[in-house]
């Protein structure tokens, strides 16, 4: 696949039709994975795939890199998972289609984060989105490489996160509340989750808005709430879970949970899935006359 | 938001955030009709339930609010056409997040009131109280390390 | 006593000791399924096999958030009140010598023009009771940057761990003597224990201090190419700069009503985009790789240069951290180059 792969790379950047492969390539130990930029034809034998290529590279897209964009037009390593963000980025007008070329890699999955590598894929170590995938096969790419992934998601989705959200749907407000709070109240305000997050590309973000200040920038619990349920709202329908700003936490606060459940809200009130067609737009700028409202009085 | 005692003991502090056309006009017709309702509801006035941002909400609470309520045009009435179909979106949502991170759910209200229902608009505002009032005071939020 | 014997089992003595004097213990301890310094009433509730704990010592000394006054509107005016730390004695046990080393390094920003009593009345209120190292892992870089893994750099008792699982304790300073002292009835006589080894991580290879301080101080390489080649992939966290035990720069915020507040110090982080934007909506630091770049030139060139004090420790915690694994060593390495390419 790896041959596969640089030999596209290489073509493209040689024909000229792109000005940079945004892709994997090995650390200097070569154990773990990093993004590289390509620019070079020869440069590409740089390029790996492997399950430690965790990375969501579509966040390099957004308009958060000038500096990425002024490399020329983008040809890009993405997994299934990735290009759902890709889909998103498009459906919101953030690029088009022609915009950036989509090297679609078969993928097996790969691992919840690098640390837990030890040379070999096992079920334990892949993030709950790969137990679901229903795109290891890249559903939209100008050119796809990898051998064939024979995989047929679960019907019912499985893994830690939606027990978890059963678990926390069966609790009393109370106990909903304390654990939430147990999990906010580490939080550092480091924003790392919003910079990983190829969704998150508003220029300038609510929390940087400070006449008034929006969200309090200190670190307590207070303020992290309102940053971590904004955070959240401004994601619905949006999400795609790709699990990178729960990977990317330097706390480890579950950020996996609390996106899943609104993907899960989501889908039962607007039967929408983000990430799968580029010409369907996000459900919270739409509406439907008949959307639920037994909640309202 | 300073806390008021009154008589029966502890009164709860509810704010409204409502749309000018519709529930502001009918919570109006309420006040000239001179219909008695609870006093315990603070109202801010948008221009559209569209406008009324989730985080006006959360400021509501950081700020000591014992419960909020949100209310605009029935569907099909709002003077900018759509904007109450999209806040009914985004309020589902909102709702669902808010439930699943402990807010309890008599804390937070959602109503359609036109500019007539100025007697929906004193039953909704008399039960939402008593029920916020069950519940107490918004410790839980109230008492977040700040 | 210069050399004493701190048992396993008398952990919980010494924590209970410190305790009940009101000082707060604080030792490594898993947290949310990560090993992290926090605050422990219990001996259990320690972990003895780490390598570096993912948050630093800093946010004892130097808190995230901290209110440095109180403000209220008043009908005659504004009404401001001081805000004065009386810490209570804090004793880090199992601090990793590169944290220990970052004290002094960390210090010397809060004592240079202005006496920073926030930190300086904290820090001289702890005791700071350094293991040495007897893992490592390949993030770990502190011989690169000539720390030792057995330093006593910033350490008032340097421990070292007897295959027995007990603590060969030496005291360092005065402080720390006089806290044998205190504690006399936890400490035993050393009896000849053997000792763990200590591991010591190999320093990189191609590593060049030097030369690198040597690049960064030629303003020529300010513009170089080299930086955005080698900083285009970071994504912008604080994560390293929040992690970091020597990165201690702040923003000061008002936060509260209009009728009564706090002024309070939180941690920033030069990162972030909105760190140097000007008001006149200029920033001098306007893409990512920019920001990266002053990360690094304040490691190795600023800070050490202003301060003579480290910019670095080699704790390799913004590299365990970085969610696109912008590893500062091959950097280091790429910069080494650069310079003897010159």
């Amino acid at each position: 696949m790896e041959k596969e792969l640089r030999e596209r790379a290489r073509e493209l950047l040689e024909s000229g039709e792109v000005g940079v492969v945004i892709g994997y390539g090995w650390n200097r130990r070569k154990r773990r994975t990093t993004p590289v930029f390509i620019r070079k034809p020869e440069e590409a034998e740089r390029l790996v795939f492997n399950p430690l290529c965790v990375n969501n590279l579509s966040v390099y897209l957004t308009r958060k890199y000038p500096d990425i964009q002024k490399l020329g037009r983008a040809a890009i390593v993405a997994k299934g998972c990735d290009i759902k963000n890709i889909v998103v980025l498009m459906a919101e007008g953030q690029l088009k289609r022609d915009d950036v070329y989509i090297i679609g890699v078969r993928c097996n999955g790969v691992v919840y984060r690098q640390e837990l590598w030890q040379g070999e894929l096992r079920p334990e170590i892949m993030p709950v989105k790969c137990h679901n995938c229903d795109v290891r096969e890249p559903h939209v790419a100008d050119t796809v490489v990898g051998e064939p992934v024979l995989f047929t998601p679960p019907e019912e989705p499985v893994g830690m996160v939606f027990d978890k959200i059963r678990e926390i749907d069966a609790m009393s407000p109370e106990e909903r509340w304390q654990f939430w709070m147990d999990h906010f109240s580490r939080c550092i305000k480091c924003y790392a989750c919003r910079q990983v997050c190829s969704l998150c590309y508003c220029e300038r973000c609510i929390t940087e808005k400070n006449m008034p200040q929006w969200i309090e920038t200190s670190a307590h619990p207070r303020g992290n709430l309102a940053w971590n349920l904004i955070r959240a709202m401004h994601l619905a329908g949006r999400c795609t879970f790709c699990g990178e700003c729960e990977r990317a936490c330097p706390v480890n606060i579950p950020l996996n949970i609390i996106n899943q459940k609104l993907v899960l809200v989501v889908k039962d009130a607007f039967e929408h899935r983000s990430g799968y067609d580029p010409d369907t737009h996000p459900p919270l700028i739409v509406y439907d006359t008949e959307d639920k409202e037994d909640f309202i009085k | 938001m300073e806390d008021k005692k009154t008589e029966e003991g502890w009164e709860p502090k509810i704010m409204a955030f409502v749309c000018n056309w519709c529930t502001y006009a009918g919570a109006d017709l309420a006040g000239t009709s001179r219909m008695h309702y609870s006093p315990n509801v603070r109202i801010v006035k948008l221009p559209c339930t569209g406008r009324i941002d989730p985080l006006f909400v959360i400021k509501a609470f950081e700020n000591g609010a014992d419960g909020v309520l949100v209310s605009g045009c029935h569907p099909g009435d709002c003077h900018y056409t759509s904007g109450n179909y999209h806040a009914r979106r985004r309020w589902i949502v909102f709702k669902s997040l808010m439930d699943f991170v402990g807010i309890h759910p008599g804390r937070l209200h959602f109503s359609w009131v036109s500019a007539s229902e100025a007697i929906k608009w004193v039953d909704l505002i008399d039960r939402i109280t008593e029920e916020i009032k069950k519940l107490g005071p918004f410790m839980e939020y109230r008492g977040l390390k700040k | 006593m210069e050399k004493s014997l701190l048992k396993k089992e008398a952990l919980q003595k010494l924590i209970d000791g410190v305790r009940e004097k009101g000082g707060r213990f604080v030792a490594p301890s898993i947290l949310a399924r990560q090993v992290v310094y926090r605050e422990v009433d219990c001996a259990d509730q320690m972990v003895h096999d780490y390598i570096v704990p993912r948050n630093s010592i800093k946010e004892f000394l130097f808190p995230q958030t901290e209110p440095i006054l109180r403000f209220r509107l008043m009908r005659e005016g504004v009404e401001v009140e001081d805000v004065r730390v009386e810490p209570e004695r804090t004793v880090f046990f199992g601090v990793r010598p590169c944290d220990a080393a970052s004290c002094g390094a960390v210090r010397k920003v809060f004592t240079w023009d202005y006496i920073d009593q926030f930190y300086t009345r904290r820090e001289d209120s702890s005791v700071m009771m350094t293991i040495a190292c007897t893992s490592s892992d390949d993030e770990c870089f502190c011989t690169t940057v000539g720390v030792s893994p057995e330093g006593k750099e910033g350490a008032d008792l340097l421990l070292k761990e007897t295959v027995d699982g007990d603590y060969l304790v030496e005291a360092v300073t005065d402080r720390g003597r006089a806290f044998v002292e205190e504690f006399k009835d936890v400490f035993t006589e050393p009896d000849g224990a053997e000792l763990k080894a200590v591991a010591t991580p190999e320093p990189i290879e191609g590593v060049n201090i030097d030369n690198i301080i040597g690049f960064l101080k030629d303003r020529s390489h300010y513009n170089s190419e080299i930086w955005a080649e080698l900083a285009r992939k970071c994504v912008g966290c604080g994560a390293c700069t929040f992690t970091c035990p020597t990165c201690r720069c702040f923003d000061m915020v008002d936060e509260g009503t209009y009728i009564e507040g706090e002024r309070r110090k939180n941690w920033d982080s030069c990162q972030f985009d909105s760190f140097t934007l000007h008001a006149s909506g200029h920033n001098p630091r306007d893409t990512q790789f920019k920001r990266w770049r002053n990360r690094f030139m304040c490691k190795f060139n600023f800070y050490p240069v202003k301060f003579s004090a480290r910019g670095c420790v080699g704790c390799g915690r913004c590299i365990r951290v970085c969610p696109v694994r912008l590893d500062i060593t091959e950097v280091m390495i790429e910069v080494s180059e650069a310079a003897r390419d010159v």
